[in-house]
């Protein structure tokens, strides 16, 4: 058995999965939103429909949907050929193909928790705040933002943790290239393949104790909410 | 300052038409009265501009706001409080006052200040507070203050007080009636409650399943064969107005000036030449061809029957009692009582004929004025 070290190759892996991570989340919020809101307050018939596909990667198999992306990111498609003529660079094992895997594989767990905290203001308190004067945008920023934190930190928690132990689609669209799309997961089952337990330990138990942390905070942060509501 | 309102909504609300066109009072307390589904509240929602499926014309002051795009519900000219009022949870009772005077750009400072709202309400105490610790009456009382504070041209308020205790529910009537009266604020206030309209309304207009039936002063409506006819022959009743000339310390007791007759009522409703309104149910009063010269009840008065309504298939009759005229007053009141047809036969009672009323005076309901 090799010793607990850190490679250079690992320490990338660790940045590039924060950065992913991250990234996504920015996206997430900028994308999952407004269609958070709009699942919440606006939509009647097109509920169902658009709850489906929000909610589809939770049940299918990673390498469904990394098949199709795959597919879609392939330089022959549209989607491909844009982002070649905006970065020169395929879409398909690029970092930015990662993120936009990852934004669709987590969306549904930013619109989620998002959504049922949105939906529990309800739709008379946004009523309240128009009819005292408040546009549609300064509802949102001084009422339903303010009411729904716990919801958006939520949110941002599981989004974030989700992306980063995400697996089968990052190494179906990215490849698992060094120092580019190979995240923690990918690094961990490339050790466990090489049989260097040591490093895939130092990986595996990071992630364990930091994935800990963060549903500690989540939880406890939910608790202590709770309590000062009553 | 508003000049004229005129509204008319057409259109399928669920499954009733709706059908409303309505030149309201610019001053007063307009009462939208109907029972529950009637579409009272959809009224409501198409002012404030939270509906826009339905036909609909508002014509404020000459000007048409209808249009949702053009007048999206907050630069709308009302303000609506709905049923079971909501405060924002995350903001002190001070900031949700402060949220409507920070969005009113065109605030006039000397038409009424927070602090006369805060007085008048008295908000003083808990201003520092927020919702999660206030009482639903407390609450009530800051989203009226809120609503009040945004200087609208017309209040709306969707039977904002149906989950109150009586005396609660009292004060803040009074206190809308006072706010309406100083502030020169038009108010159209649904309700389904006769208490409540007997006390405060100027005009009422009555719907049911979306239809304006009739509309008009107080006493016209009141005693109008629709108004009974909606709320049912148990709580068939009449209101009358007088004006209140001494109260009774010792037996707390107050005599009213109706039509030139006095009527004692119990307890004190105001002060001395207030306007008192008085409801009483037509099954509460005795009514007799000749004069009784017993103190069977404290009030007797004088009046002609002018319409006899007897049932086909019950036991009773209903009477439409003119009250009769005094010297100084010319319109005279209407009473309604209600009698057994058994007992109308037997006194010989006909239309046009001069009767005794007898209203004892426990029968006046307390809360009835109360307030």
């Amino acid at each position: 058995m090799d010793t607990l070290n850190f490679s250079s190759s690992d320490f990338n892996a660790v940045l590039i999965t924060l950065k992913l991570a991250l990234t996504t989340c920015f996206f997430l919020a900028l994308i999952g939103t407004p269609l958070a809101y709009f699942l919440a307050f606006k939509s009647k018939r097109a509920k169902p429909f658009l709850e489906s596909i929000v909610t589809l990667p939770l049940v299918l198999p990673p390498t469904v949907i990394g098949f199709y992306l795959i597919v879609f990111f392939s330089p022959d498609t549209p989607l491909g050929k844009f982002f070649i003529l905006l970065t020169g660079e395929q879409l398909i094992f690029s970092f930015y193909g990662l993120v936009l895997a990852s934004i669709i594989y987590s969306l549904p767990f930013w619109v989620q928790p998002l959504q049922s905290s949105l939906e529990k203001i309800g739709n008379d308190t946004l009523k309240t705040s128009e009819s005292l004067g408040a546009s549609k945008f300064d509802t949102f920023i001084n009422v339903i933002v303010p009411l729904s934190k716990k919801g958006f930190l939520t949110s941002f928690i599981i989004s974030f943790a989700h992306t980063m132990g995400e697996f089968g689609i990052v190494l179906m669209v990215g490849g698992g290239i060094h120092g580019k799309t190979k995240v923690i997961a990918i690094s961990i089952y490339d050790h466990v393949e090489q049989l260097s337990f040591g490093k895939a330990h130092f990986l595996a138990g990071g992630m364990l104790i930091l994935s800990f942390i963060i549903l500690l905070t989540l939880f406890y942060s939910n608790k202590r909410s709770m309590v000062k509501v009553k | 300052m508003i000049t004229s309102l005129f509204v008319k909504i057409t259109g399928y609300v669920g499954d009733f038409f709706l059908e409303f066109e309505h030149e309201f009072n610019t001053s007063g307390i307009t009462v939208l009265y109907g029972p529950n589904g009637s579409g009272k509240s959809t009224i409501i929602s198409v002012l404030s501009g939270f509906i826009n499926h339905l036909e609909t014309k508002i014509i404020l002051n000459d000007k048409s706001i209808e249009n949702t795009k053009i007048f999206p519900p907050h630069k709308r000219p009302f303000g609506t409080m709905f049923q079971n009022p909501i405060l924002f949870e995350h903001m002190s009772v001070n900031q949700n006052l402060d949220y409507p005077i920070k969005r009113n750009k065109s605030l006039d400072q000397t038409l009424l200040s927070k602090e006369e709202l805060i007085h008048y309400l008295e908000l003083g105490s808990m201003l520092n507070r927020y919702p999660q610790n206030l009482s639903g009456g407390e609450k009530l009382r800051v989203a009226l203050a809120r609503t009040i504070l945004k200087q609208s041209d017309y209040l709306l308020l969707d039977e904002p007080m149906s989950d109150l205790d009586i005396k609660t529910k009292a004060r803040l009537l009074n206190f809308l009636k006072m706010i309406n009266k100083k502030f020169k604020i038009p108010i159209l206030y649904v309700s389904h409650s006769i208490e409540e309209i007997s006390q405060i309304a100027d005009e009422i207009i009555l719907i049911k399943n979306g239809k304006k039936i009739i509309s008009g002063s107080v006493s016209k409506i009141l005693n109008s064969n629709s108004f009974q006819r909606l709320i049912g022959k148990f709580e068939s009743s009449s209101v009358l107005e007088g004006t209140l000339i001494k109260t009774n310390q010792l037996m707390n007791m107050t005599t009213l000036d109706v039509n030139g007759q006095s009527l004692i009522v119990p307890g004190r409703p105001g002060l001395e030449n207030n306007i008192v309104r008085v409801r009483i149910r037509s099954r509460d009063i005795i009514v007799s061809p000749v004069k009784i010269n017993t103190h069977i009840t404290e009030n007797e008065l004088v009046g002609i029957i002018i319409k006899i309504y007897t049932e086909k298939n019950t036991a009773f009759s209903e009477l439409v009692i003119k009250l009769m005229k005094s010297k100084i007053k010319k319109t005279s009141q209407i009473l309604r009582a209600r009698i057994t047809t058994y007992n109308l036969n037997k006194m010989k009672i006909t239309e046009n004929k001069k009767v005794f009323i007898y209203i004892s005076s426990v029968s006046i309901d307390r809360q009835a004025y109360q307030y």
